[in-house]
């Protein structure tokens, strides 16, 4: 994927006087002014074909008037090209909900984390926080210590005596905590009731896998109109990322989608690569590992799903058999990398450790084992005349849904948008490796599923690719980049004194569950000055609503087990 | 002859709660078996006293009771979904006639002359008994679990009864004891003649047990145990012994009865009866009853741990329109071929 040039762009000079080009190869962007930039996101969408919209997000310079930089990020299909939008502001936005839903999603989290007021927007509630919540976390003068004037409804009184010292001692940080009737203002905030009764489907809930709160207004079991409150597990991971250095950061990455951890990882160090420019230096080994890891991960995410999938549609039996599969690639995980669910395996520069003796012989059996095990299932699933009926024709979402509400990863490819960064935009080894990008035909819930069982096999043939490729190397082949000029950059495995340059870039990774961007800006130092995460399950998400329009509860599950969102991720 | 009937009425008892509590490791062990997976274990060898270790357990739960709810109606419930389920094996004939020195004994409770109906009377209320467990429990997801189940219920009520109406018009009667009489004076197996009417009952009867592919008033990932949901420790575990043991084992005594021929061995149609347990003397009647039973509750939990789950408007929908058109056709065949059975 690249950045778009000049000619992409050419009518935009002329049509909106403010914008000025900035080309880049880590980024480019457009310059435009706060009053035209509805006018050139319209222009840029509906004449140049910049359609999927991917992410929209601001980052604060305390000390700038104007304070705040806000920026897009649109790709366009047809030339497969990318261009960011920036504008400054000092508070105010138009609100692009009338051109992208997702950008109506994007723009509630940073009215959340910022307190931008959008012009326009139908319904700027807040995101994550709490409606009574009086802080905006995500700008740069929100104390981290806490405010010394908050009330604290104070945890240490649970524990009698009350001589927490150091960090545990809770009345040292003055963070609020939202009491029940802030989250009744928050849930009133959200939906009003039309049809007869108001079903709390969630936070904690089996169905909503994760603690995500849906509110269903329901005629009978019909739904009439949805909302979902989020933030439950809402860690600031952002603001986590700008109080850390490269390095440490990237245990968070597995935090976020818990599911994929090694995919995230990946998609982390490949950003701080490509900022820093080092993506050729980085061994050939390291990224074979890397790649097969990573769909290693896929396939054990993907594993998840299904089971839990098969679960909510009353298919116990399913469930079982895909844990065992998945426990079998949990145990090669662990033997490699020494964890299971949060790994933290890569490093900027290569990977943390070279594989164990017998692993590549491992991973081999299991892929020998799998396609069989899946066609089992297959045969259990796909041809069954309840899974049909319960799957076909339910949740559809059309092409121009795909773009209209930013989704991507198998969601996108369900509907048929072969949108795929391992081929679009490939990273480490997926140039070299041959697969293919299964796309469905209806955008059913039938499709995401079948799109998905496709996927697994896909990944089957690049790890197959990888291991032959990794048997070819000699066994002492290096695993981690060495710095051409050590005085200039520091590569260390534990990544202490990895210092990056200033500049900034946006750059993704093809999760299991849609695209994971990171949009990093740096100013030099040995910490990022601000991480925008784009999280697939966000945007993947926020199509729910209409897709619950006018239909019963049942298929609630499975609407949304088929967008398999991860809360970790969506909250951050 | 009231020391016989307080034995029978002893035996059915022991039977249905003991079995019932049994029958919980049945399906424990095959979906283990199923699922790739040895099932329970450690309580006892191969998991054999784990029936009397979860009783135990849900014994000494702590008995909650949501506070909104209403405590005579959540009580009642419980009462409402066992008796009646337990009832329905007062007119189920185990077996054939004998006789212990002078006393003759027929091991039926009552052979009442309207059998049949009061097993679908009985079958009906059980649907009061959920429908006031969700009313009750002051809940959303229980009030949608239990109005599903009614939904389910009333559809196939209407398809049960019109399923058995044509082995009943082959026998000729309501008594149960004497449809089985019936089926070995005539030569026949009702199935030979009903497959359909046979298979529309096996889909009924998961139907109203609420077994997959229509466990929807359960349906663990949308309603989390549906009317069940605001019941705890033994209170709790009644509902499922009732509903996937108790009816799932009467309904199931109730097909042996009208569509396999009772305690009959197997039978080739028209000319007679084949025992391969003959040396069993007077007990191959009760052993053939068994073996049928547990065929069919197999064949349950079969089904139970293999298929996914329909939607609520799906199955009514096949309820009212591909079920009931069938035994209406099969009613009408039925009075075609009927004649020829009765010659």
């Amino acid at each position: 994927m690249r950045w778009a040039n000049l000619e992409d762009i050419l009518p935009t000079q002329k049509l909106i006087k403010s914008a000025s080009f900035k080309e880049d190869k880590k980024i480019s962007y457009i310059s435009v002014s706060e009053s035209e930039l509805i006018a050139l996101l319209k222009l840029l969408k509906e004449e140049l074909g910049f359609k999927l919209f991917i992410d929209h997000s601001v980052a604060d310079f305390p000390e700038r008037k104007p304070r705040f930089d806000a920026f897009y990020i649109l790709y366009n299909p047809q030339k497969n090209a990318r261009i960011a939008v920036k504008t400054q502001t000092d508070g105010e936005l138009d609100s692009a909900q009338h051109l992208w839903f997702a950008a109506k999603w994007a723009e509630r989290e940073c009215y959340d984390m910022f307190g931008i007021k959008y012009k326009g927007h139908e319904n700027l509630v807040r995101a994550f926080m709490w409606e009574t919540y009086s802080h905006f976390p995500l700008r740069k003068d929100f104390p981290l210590e806490g405010y010394a004037t908050e009330y604290l409804p104070s945890l240490n009184e649970v524990f009698p005596g009350g001589d927490l010292t150091g960090l545990m001692n809770y009345d040292r940080m003055h963070t609020p905590v939202p009491t029940l009737k802030d989250i009744e203002i928050t849930e009133r905030s959200r939906l009003k009731k039309r049809a007869q009764i108001v079903l709390n489907w969630g936070p904690l809930h089996p169905g909503t896998h994760g603690t995500m709160w849906f509110l269903f207004d329901l005629e009978g079991e019909r739904v009439v109109q949805s909302d979902v409150i989020l933030g439950q597990l809402h860690r600031g991971v952002e603001k986590l990322a700008e109080n850390e250095m490269y390095n440490q950061f990237l245990v968070y990455t597995d935090r976020m989608d818990y599911l994929s951890a090694l995919c995230s990882n990946q998609a982390w160090v490949v950003a701080v690569e490509r900022l820093l420019g080092i993506e050729h230096l980085v061994p050939e080994k390291a990224k074979y590992i890397r790649t097969m890891m990573c769909e290693l991960q896929r396939i054990n995410s993907h594993l998840l799903w299904l089971g839990t999938y098969a679960l909510d549609l009353g298919a116990l039996t399913v469930f079982l058999y895909a844990f065992k599969e998945r426990e079998k690639l949990m145990d090669i995980i662990e033997g490699i990398t020494g964890a299971r669910l949060t790994i933290s395996y890569t490093r900027v520069g290569g990977v943390r450790m070279d594989l164990p003796k017998g692993a590549l012989e491992l991973i081999e059996a299991f892929i020998k084992h799998f396609p069989k095990e899946l066609s089992m299932w297959e045969s259990m699933l796909s041809r069954n005349r309840i899974w049909l009926r319960r799957n076909v024709g339910v949740g559809i979402i059309t092409s121009e849904d795909v773009y209209y509400y930013g989704l991507t990863g198998p969601v996108a490819r369900g509907s048929g948008i072969p949108y795929d960064l391992r081929k679009l935009d490939p990273y480490d080894a997926y140039p070299w490796v041959d697969f293919d990008i299964p796309v469905g035909q209806n955008g059913d819930v039938y499709d995401r599923y079948l799109v998905r069982l496709e996927e697994m096999r896909q990944s089957v043939r690049i790890v197959s690719q990888c291991i032959n490729a990794l048997r070819a190397l000699p066994p002492d082949a290096p695993f981690m980049a060495e710095s051409e000029d050590p005085k200039k950059l520091k590569l260390p495995l534990d990544g202490i004194g990895l210092k990056v340059q200033e500049g900034e870039i946006y750059s993704s990774g093809e999760n299991p569950r849609g695209e994971l961007g990171f949009y990093i800006i740096s100013n030099g130092g040995t910490k990022p000055y601000r991480v925008k995460i784009r999280p697939g399950s966000f945007y993947n998400l926020c199509i729910y609503p209409k897709l619950m329009q006018d239909r019963v509860i049942a298929d609630a599950v499975a609407i949304l087990a088929s967008l398999d969102p991860v809360v970790g991720e969506i909250d951050r | 002859m009231i020391a016989v009937i307080l034995i029978k009425v002893l035996i059915i008892v022991a039977l249905v709660l003991g079995l019932g509590a049994f029958l919980t490791l049945v399906e424990r062990k095959f979906a283990g078996h199923v699922q790739r997976r040895p099932g329970p274990m450690v309580v006892g060898w191969h998991g054999l006293l784990q029936p009397l270790a979860d009783g135990l357990k849900l014994i000494t739960k702590e008995d909650l009771f949501p506070s909104m709810g209403n405590r005579i109606l959540y009580n009642l419930a419980i009462i409402l979904a066992l008796v009646p389920a337990a009832l329905v094996f007062a007119v189920i004939p185990f077996g054939p006639e004998f006789s212990i020195g002078s006393i003759s004994v027929k091991p039926i409770l009552t052979d009442v002359n309207v059998g049949l109906l009061l097993v679908f009377a009985f079958g009906s209320m059980a649907v009061f008994a959920i429908a006031l467990a969700g009313w009750a429990s002051n809940s959303k997801y229980a009030l949608i679990g239990s109005m599903r189940k009614a939904g389910i219920v009333i559809s196939y009520e209407v398809v049960i009864t019109f399923a058995v109406m044509g082995p009943i018009i082959l026998a000729g009667t309501l008594s149960t004891y004497e449809i089985v009489q019936n089926q070995i004076q005539q030569k026949l197996w009702y199935i030979w003649v009903q497959p359909i009417a046979f298979i529309v009952y096996l889909f009924a009867m998961l139907a109203e047990t609420g077994r997959v592919p229509f466990d929807i008033q359960e349906a663990e990932a949308e309603l989390v145990t549906g009317f069940t949901v605001e019941y705890g420790g033994m209170k709790f575990g009644l509902f499922p012994l009732v509903e996937w043991y108790v009816e799932v084992l009467s309904l199931s005594a109730i097909a042996v009865v009208l569509f396999l021929g009772g305690w009959s061995p197997i039978n080739i149609p028209f000319i007679g009866f084949v025992d391969p347990l003959f040396f069993l003397g007077p007990f191959s009647g009760f052993v053939w009853f068994i073996l049928k039973l547990s065929a069919l509750f197999l064949l349950t939990l079969w089904i139970h741990w293999t298929l996914p789950r329909y939607r609520i408007d799906q199955i009514t929908q096949i309820a009212w329109s591909v079920m009931l058109p069938l035994t209406l056709v099969n009613l009408v065949l039925t009075a075609i071929i009927a004649p020829l059975i009765w010659r």
